[in-house]
């Protein structure tokens, strides 16, 4: 039995402990992919502590054949999908620059960061397949899971959503030669 | 890896995140004050006696009966009307009319012109003095 499924299996008995171990490798990467899905920073924390207390709360129901990250981030991206509420609005149309979560955590970068350009360019579900995919290293089959979707839309809609960014990038590759 | 799939996955690492201690020990405490429910923790469903089940299954068909019953007490007669003969109701098409009636204004007209022709044909010969 790996060290995963032991402290699954702890915390299923209602170990916290167990469970706050279990999780503690995935509380960063899942911090940060709240961060772009989320208005501001506070939003984002608040969706991972909901996050992990309903994973903690109905581990009961948690499948081992899944991998434990695909689970985990499909309560995550129900948890987030729901600071938009009912009217759908698209989380790149949610802030302003000047307190947009991700451009706070980009500051101190040199280059512009891919995933600024993504979340206005694609919608949520493409986002975040992308995101599972390529950020995650997700199989197509786990983000199809996570994402509740067929494993033919995820793979239709990474090819999408790629086309996208490469047609993005090489219109800024053009524009910026044209500038000289 | 690809170009794109490169510096997706770099971008990704290059958002710069670190959970507080503050949200640390938020999340703690949050996971220490529930309970993970647990499969046999969900209520079962109660089991009603089997008086239960034929008290309603006889009320259930009790009420069917009198539903059926007053629907047909005295029920008014519906007044049946007699058969109609429809074949004797529609009017019979002729079939068999003759060729002449419906050729005969064609025909009427086609008279007309040639005796409007013979005419002008008449009336140049007189001009030419034939």
């Amino acid at each position: 039995m790996s060290d995963e499924l032991k402290l699954i299996a702890a915390a299923k008995a209602g170990s916290a402990d167990a469970f706050a171990d279990l999780v503690r490798a995935y509380r960063v990467r899942l911090l940060r992919f709240l961060l772009t899905r989320s208005p501001s920073y506070a939003d984002a924390e608040d969706v991972l502590q909901d996050t992990l207390i309903a994973a903690y709360r109905y581990l009961h129901s948690y499948d081992p054949r899944w991998r434990f990250s695909t689970w985990l981030y499909r309560i995550a991206i129900r948890n987030a999908a729901k600071l938009r509420g009912p009217d759908l609005v698209e989380i790149g149309d949610l802030r302003d620059e000047e307190n947009d979560p991700l451009q706070q955590c980009i500051a101190d970068s040199e280059t512009d960061n891919l995933w600024v350009s993504a979340r206005q360019l694609l919608n949520d579900e493409v986002y975040s397949a992308m995101w599972l995919r390529y950020a995650e290293d997700m199989s197509v089959n786990d983000i199809s899971k996570a994402l509740d979707r067929s494993a033919s839309w995820t793979k239709v809609n990474l090819m999408r959503g790629r086309r996208v960014l490469e047609t993005h990038l090489n219109g800024a590759a053009q524009q910026s030669e044209a500038y000289g | 890896m690809d170009k794109l799939a490169s510096q997706l996955h770099d971008d990704a690492q290059r958002i710069d995140v670190s959970v507080s201690d503050e949200l640390d020990r938020r999340i703690e405490a949050s996971l220490r004050a529930i309970t993970p429910e647990s499969e046999d923790s969900r209520p079962a469903p109660v089991a009603r006696p089997p008086l239960f089940w034929w008290a309603s299954t006889i009320t259930g068909v009790a009420a069917a009966i009198a539903l059926i019953a007053i629907a047909n007490w005295r029920a008014p007669v519906q007044p049946v009307s007699p058969p109609v003969n429809i074949a004797a109701a529609i009017p019979a098409i002729e079939l068999n009319a003759e060729t002449a009636m419906l050729t005969g204004p064609l025909q009427q007209e086609l008279d007309r012109l040639q005796s409007d022709l013979k005419k002008a044909e008449e009336k140049v010969k007189q001009d030419i003095g034939l």
